[in-house]
């Protein structure tokens, strides 16, 4: 397993959001983590990230307990939901801040950058500011962003989310192609099931800061492991997907 | 981590902030003194003019007396709020205040020792004055006495004398001739009293306030003021005003004293004894003169014989018993003053 | 696209589109049109007129009084050692204060619109203090605490350290009365610029500083600029606390607005006009600046 959760508990104000929460992602695979709003999925992903800490249990990456370390040292690239892209900064220094951080040299980041710009195929668009992007656009800068400083582990609080349907079909299958490309280890959370089933390797379902299931999506599919799977999973939609995909 | 890090970086600028104020605040003070010859002279409202110009006598004199340059800072405002000023902390070497009053308070603060007034000559009354009516020229309300104050349409100009040394002044002067009219029938004269506050447009705070008000501002009809201050305006504003003097008014006897405390702790004690003792001085009796302060020394005030009213009934304050006495009768909390503005 | 339709005096629009939706809009007649012109006219009227006699007059009353003698004479009243002095101590004063009051607004606005913590609120409101409280009464606070009746007067007399009748106390007045300037014109746009950006920041190793300057100074920037100016113009015009903590030494605790007072005490109404004109021209300055810079912020 790179990335493993043990027993990890965490309350914000008297709200349990983790309960008990212990799951694995496998170096390489692309992970969801999928359930309805409140079920404590972006809370996990912020744990692995660093940016908030359990009340107990182990956080590790390729075996060694991260806890105490601040999420800049754990080789995380993370994409936010509202892309959070520097504002000030056109994309080309968007996506080399990582680097520069860094103190990488001149030439590095910007081969860098031109390779990323390439793989986001927005070559033409370096010098633009992020309010001249469109939301598509936007996201697509937030990957290559995170993706700069050559994480070990990618992150990703619901991508799509703020992104209009038609748009997100089409990303959906670029982002998958690209982390198979680049070959990253990457967890994403979403509320959309579709999503969830047609990207992920391996789905790990939350409901009330637990988990309620893990497995392919074949897995869930066919043999649904709770109440909850049952009702929360529409198993039709997906039988023919499963078959085209099978 | 990082915001116990902010909160204390917060209270750090905050704290460095003061103590650079401070720091500052602190050199001044104790360096500065020793480099060149400072003495501050905290006084009363109506004397800027004055001690301008004493200032100018006094750095000449020490200077060919001793060959030292001495700068003198001054201070003025109501005399009660420059007191309460040096118990509070503002560092006056002497204090030049109306009323011997302001300056018991503040040796009962333990600044000023005790024994003060048989420091210097006329009981540390360098100069005096006297309350007279300040109208505009013609005189269209007739006001020739008090009695004219208390008439119906009659707009009174009179500074308060919680805040004023003058006002005080105003006050027993007042309270002097009602109490002579009426035989010392202290119910009656109250009630004069009462209907001359009543009359007052405004109460300022000071002698020289009330002055502006009623010059500068153009209010009221007359203003009941120190003669000097009187005079003054007569001068500033040549044949605008005239000056009614009352049948019965009040020896008004502003004192000075050596803040004891500052003094010995500036090392400005020998200076600061000179300064007062030297308002003695000829020449400077005969400049108090021409502001417009009655000279404490005899021989030169009858040079002034033409300038003052001479022959003016004036009570003294020992009349009164005293400051304490009348101070305590008339002008604290809930004394007579309060009983009759209440109304 | 759309046919009017009268009925009954009143004017609709009529579902051209076919989608359903007919917008019910009463359609003004040409002559109410005319109405509001009035209206708006007499509007700016009132508002002008307004300005006039509460801004434009005051102001025209101090140039002309200054003038009054002659421009030797001002110029005389302008140089006038006391006046100099006063002007160096308002000028000292106005800067301190500004820079302090910069640099607390911005770590202030920083904590509170980042960071949650219990109390939040509370310090919030303290921040709002010097707005609710009188200025005289700040003044007086300040003699309480650091007088030689204050709770901390023994401490201060016996280290020798003058804060109050002193120009330490003037300048601490000064930054009291101007300490929420800065904190409340960058605290919203801090606060609704959210933390996402800075997280973004920290989670690839930026530390501290370089987040500040990269991301959150270039947003805040225009807000601060504009937040310092509204300072250096209270901190200028400053009067009820520092007169209170000055002790009115003449040529050392005087500010150009408390010196204006003593001129005109001391019946020379002309040089009060001509101080008063330097605080004009300061003030007609900063009025230039702030709008430059509202511009720009635009």
């Amino acid at each position: 397993m790179y990335v493993e959760m043990r027993n990890i508990n965490k309350t914000f104000d008297g709200f349990q959001a983790s309960k008990d929460v212990s799951f694995g992602v496998e170096k390489g695979s692309l992970a969801a983590l999928l359930g309805p709003s409140g079920s404590g999925k972006t809370t996990i992903l912020r744990m692995i990230a660093g940016l908030d800490e359990p009340d107990s249990g182990d956080i590790l990456i390729n075996g060694e307990r991260v806890n105490h370390l601040p999420g800049s040292k754990r080789g995380i690239g993370f994409v936010f939901q509202n892309y959070a892209l520097f504002r000030y900064m056109t994309v080309a220094e968007n996506i080399a801040f990582g680097l520069k951080v860094q103190k990488k040299s001149k030439s590095e980041t910007k081969g860098r950058v031109e390779e990323l710009l390439e793989l986001i195929s927005m070559r033409e668009l370096g010098k633009r500011y992020p309010h001249q992007l469109s939301g598509g656009q936007k996201q697509r800068v937030a990957f290559a962003r995170a993706l700069a400083p050559n994480p070990q582990l990618l992150l990703l609080d619901e991508p799509f989310a703020a992104i209009d349907a038609k748009v997100r079909r089409e990303l959906r299958s670029w982002l998958k192609e690209m982390i198979g490309r680049v070959g990253i280890t990457s967890i994403f959370v979403t509320h959309d099931q579709e999503e969830a089933m047609e990207v992920a390797d391996r789905i790990i379902i939350t409901n009330h800061g637990r988990i309620e299931q893990m497995g392919t999506p074949e897995e869930i599919c066919r043999h649904p492991g709770t109440e909850f799977v049952r009702e929360f999973i529409d198993v039709e939609r997906f039988e023919s997907m499963m078959w085209r995909k099978g | 981590m990082k915001k116990r890090g902010m909160l204390c970086i917060l209270i750090l600028t905050m704290a460095s902030s003061l103590f650079a104020a401070g720091c500052g605040g602190g050199k001044d003070s104790s360096s500065d003194r020793k480099e060149s010859l400072e003495l501050l002279n905290v006084s009363y409202d109506p004397t800027r003019e004055f001690y301008a110009k004493y200032n100018e006598l006094f750095c000449k004199y020490w200077k060919e007396k001793n060959g030292e340059d001495v700068t003198i800072t001054q201070s003025h405002g109501g005399s009660g709020a420059q007191a309460r000023s040096v118990i509070e902390g503002n560092e006056a070497d002497v204090v030049t205040l109306a009323l011997a009053h302001d300056i018991t308070a503040i040796e009962e603060a333990g600044l000023i020792d005790g024994g003060w007034m048989d420091e210097f000559e006329s009981d540390s009354s360098p100069y005096t004055s006297t309350i007279v009516f300040l109208v505009r020229k013609g005189n269209e309300k007739n006001i020739k006495d008090w009695d004219d104050l208390i008439k119906k349409d009659v707009e009174v100009i009179t500074p308060n004398p919680k805040t004023s040394g003058g006002a005080c002044w105003n006050f027993l002067a007042a309270w002097s001739y009602w109490q002579e009219k009426d035989g010392n029938n202290e119910a009656e004269t109250k009630e004069s009293m009462k209907r001359l506050y009543e009359n007052v447009l405004v109460l300022d705070s000071g002698a020289r306030g009330a002055t502006n008000t009623f010059v500068e501002n153009r209010q009221g009809d007359v203003l009941v003021a120190w003669e000097n201050e009187a005079y003054l305006s007569m001068e500033e504003y040549p044949g605008q005003y005239e000056i009614i003097t009352p049948s019965v008014s009040i020896l008004a006897q502003p004192s000075v004293a050596v803040v004891d405390q500052n003094a010995d702790e500036h090392g400005t004690k020998e200076i600061a004894k000179a300064y007062l003792e030297y308002l003695y001085s000829d020449e400077a009796q005969r400049l108090a003169g021409e502001n417009y302060y009655r000279p404490s020394n005899e021989e030169i005030l009858q040079e002034f014989a033409g300038q003052f009213d001479l022959a003016m009934n004036l009570v003294t304050i020992d009349d009164f018993g005293g400051w304490d006495e009348a101070y305590k009768a008339f002008f604290e909390d809930g004394a007579v003053f309060d009983q009759i503005y209440a109304q | 696209m759309a046919e009017r339709n009268e009925t009954m005096g009143t004017t609709y629009e009529k579902d051209m589109v076919g989608d359903g939706v007919c917008s019910l809009q009463k359609v003004i007649p040409p002559q109410k049109r005319e109405g509001n012109h009035a209206v708006k006219y007499v509007l700016i009227g009132i508002s002008a007129c307004f300005l006039f006699v509460m801004l434009v007059l005051p102001l025209a009353v101090v140039v002309i009084n200054a003038l009054k003698e002659g421009w030797a004479v001002y110029k005389e009243n302008l140089l006038d050692e006391y006046t100099v002095k006063a002007f160096q101590l308002t000028m000292l004063a106005t800067v301190v204060a500004v820079a302090v009051n910069t640099v607390f607004g911005i770590f202030a606005s920083y904590l509170l619109s980042k960071f949650y913590f219990r109390g939040r609120q509370v310090l919030a409101a303290l921040i709002d203090l010097p707005f609710s409280v009188s200025p005289v009464i700040a003044g007086l606070i300040f003699i309480l605490t650091f007088g030689n009746i204050g709770w901390m007067g023994e401490f201060l007399k016996s280290h020798h350290i003058k804060i109050v009748f002193a120009v330490p106390g003037v300048i601490l007045a000064t930054v009291f009365v101007t300490l929420p300037f800065v904190f409340r014109e960058l605290f919203p746009v801090m606060n609704a610029q959210g933390k996402e950006e800075e997280e973004a920041a920290a989670l690839m190793g930026a530390g501290g500083f370089t987040i500040f300057r990269r991301i959150t100074f270039p947003h805040i920037k225009w807000a601060l600029l504009y937040g310092m100016i509204l300072c250096t113009a209270r901190a200028l015009g400053e009067f009820g606390a520092v007169s209170v903590i000055s002790g009115h030494l003449r040529g050392k605790t005087n500010t150009l607005p408390l010196h204006v007072e003593i001129l005109y005490n001391e019946f020379h109404t002309t040089a009060a006009f001509a101080v008063s004109s330097i605080l004009v021209i300061l003030a007609v300055g900063i009025l230039v600046l702030r709008n430059l810079v509202e511009w720009k912020r635009k």
